[in-house]
């Protein structure tokens, strides 16, 4: 159905229309302004962290501290340094003798060469590690220590089966009992020398 | 059949072709967040930036903060080639129960962790491409069963000689009790290596020797010396508004430093003159600082950090960074 409209009545319904449009747009802004009036003054509190979302300066105090150790802890530290520090030298000697098999050489013979003085090695440091008195407050600590080094040393008597009969699985099985080993001195380690490993 | 209509039957066929085709020419898109996986609180400015150093008293912005704290960052790539999804991390970070106390660490969050709260789950990493191989940078990479470990060749000749090295000075993985004296060998504890071998026994590994064009806009560039024997870039075209993305580890371990041109975290497998000429290759390739990503950078998921200002705290503190989206991808950001 359609209706006629005269030009008048045309006019007259536009205007209405406009001055029902800006009272609308009047309307929304006055709402805006008091949403956002609102919104400024009762806005939550931002969590703490955020609040300090810049950490430059060391603000924060909630850093894992290492703990002083007492004399015997740090006698035992002390004498087992040495020894744990050409332990590390063997355990990463080890693992790049098998490194070059895998990735350079492929040549069985080299690897037990390179390997076979480290068993003797850490043989050696598990002797004079036996022979440290450890305190009471690290006797678990210890013993988990002397276990690491008889790992590595079967690691290593058991990468040198690979010149035997060539077979890889030896290889993993021996990476496993060093991974396993490499855990257990980390753990002692981040006790006796808190700073042995800095950021870098 | 007349030549006029094969010709225009030839075009038709042409222009279906190339319609076809589109999707193929275009552009690969990723996705890229930044994720925090732990903080070193309280290092001494100058220890990791000697321009920077501490000067009590001073006013100079350059020598007015005593320590700052350095997140571990670590960058997560995402994509779809060729209908498969690719999640490439650019570097592992490391794993806490095996270093607490002795690196003053706080707000710790695994890897795994910062990922589950992008959606994505372990073993839908692909790809790990470390920037170099210490301790902080590919200390979890038994976390990731499926990812292919990249990692430069020279990196390891580089520990390989310093292990063997006939001076203790030189060899050892480390010189006293108490700190790490950056010795060559220094920050790759036999444990971080039992992973790296343990990738390389599993036919996980690829050992790269240069340049290598890993994915569709994703490349390896070599920075040998720059921090490492063996450091490597890992240069992300996008293929979003944010064009390309240069991760640079601990090439450039402060982007401070990068846009400053100030050399940080000094090494002593580094050679000041390949660091500088690293900072160089990621202005050539992104265009200017704002786009290389450091592995250490102070400010990062802040405002101070531009491109990665649009960040959120997750588990225990640690923070993420959505630095851009590919098509498609929804915002994870909390």
């Amino acid at each position: 159905m359609q209706t006629e409209v005269s030009g008048s009545q045309r006019t007259a319904r536009v205007a209405a229309l406009k001055g029902f449009g800006f009272g609308a747009l009047v309307v929304g802004l006055i709402a805006l302004v008091a949403f956002a009036v609102f919104r400024e003054n009762f806005k939550p509190a931002a969590p703490a962290v955020e609040a300090n979302a810049s950490f430059v300066g060391g603000l924060s105090l909630h850093a894992h501290e290492a703990t002083a150790l007492s004399p015997e802890e740090e006698a035992y530290a002390a004498a087992l340094w040495p020894i744990h520090s050409e332990v590390k030298l063997a355990a990463v000697r080890m693992i790049f003798a098998g490194l070059a098999y895998k990735t350079e050489d492929h040549d069985a013979k080299k690897l037990r060469a390179k390997v076979q003085p480290l068993t003797q090695t850490f043989e050696a440091a598990g002797k004079r590690v036996a022979v440290i008195k450890s305190p009471a407050s690290l006797q678990e600590a210890h013993k988990s220590y002397v276990e690491a080094v008889k790992l590595y040393s079967s690691a290593t008597r058991e990468m040198i089966k690979v010149a035997d009969d060539g077979r890889d699985e030896h290889l993993i099985q021996a990476q496993q009992r060093s991974e396993q080993a490499s855990l257990a001195i980390l753990k002692l380690s981040d006790v006796l020398w808190p700073g042995e490993y800095k950021p870098n | 059949m007349k030549s006029s209509v094969r010709n225009a039957l030839i075009a038709v066929g042409l222009a279906a072709a190339a319609t076809l085709a589109a999707p193929v020419a275009q552009a690969q898109s990723y996705s890229v967040w930044l994720v925090e996986n732990s903080r070193f609180m309280n290092v001494p400015y100058g220890a990791f930036m000697p321009d920077r150093v501490f000067v009590p008293g001073s006013t100079s912005k350059m020598n007015n903060i005593n320590t700052v704290d350095l997140p571990v960052n670590v960058g997560v790539i995402k994509g779809t080639i060729n209908g498969k999804m690719e999640v490439i991390l650019a570097d592992a970070g490391w794993k806490q129960q095996d270093y607490l106390k002795m690196t003053g660490s706080d707000h710790y969050s695994a890897v795994v962790d910062q990922l589950k709260l992008l959606g994505i789950s372990a073993d839908q990493v692909t790809k790990i491409i470390v920037g170099h191989g210490h301790w902080d940078h590919a200390g979890s990479l038994s976390d990731f069963p499926n990812a292919v470990l990249y990692i430069q060749k020279a990196e390891l000749e580089g520990i390989e000689w310093a292990i063997n090295y006939p001076h203790p000075r030189i060899s050892a993985t480390n010189v006293s009790p108490g700190g790490c004296a950056r010795t060559p060998a220094c920050g790759y504890p036999p444990k971080t290596l039992d992973e790296i071998y343990g990738k390389v026994l599993s036919a996980k590994a690829v050992i790269v020797d240069g340049e290598m064009d890993v994915l569709p806009g994703i490349k390896i560039h070599p920075a040998h010396h720059a921090h490492t024997a063996g450091s490597q870039l890992i240069e992300v075209r996008t293929g979003t508004s944010v064009g390309t993305l240069v991760f640079g580890s601990d090439v450039y371990s402060s982007w401070q430093g990068i846009r400053d041109w100030m050399m940080a975290n000094p090494q002593s497998s580094a050679d000041t003159a390949q660091q500088f000429l690293a900072y160089e290759k990621c202005y050539k390739l992104t265009g200017g600082y704002n786009n290389c990503i450091s592995g250490h950078e102070p400010t990062s998921y802040t405002a101070d950090y531009p491109i990665t200002k649009n960040s959120w705290v997750g588990a225990n503190g640690a923070r993420l960074a959505e630095i851009t989206l590919a098509p498609g991808e929804s915002s994870k950001k909390k």
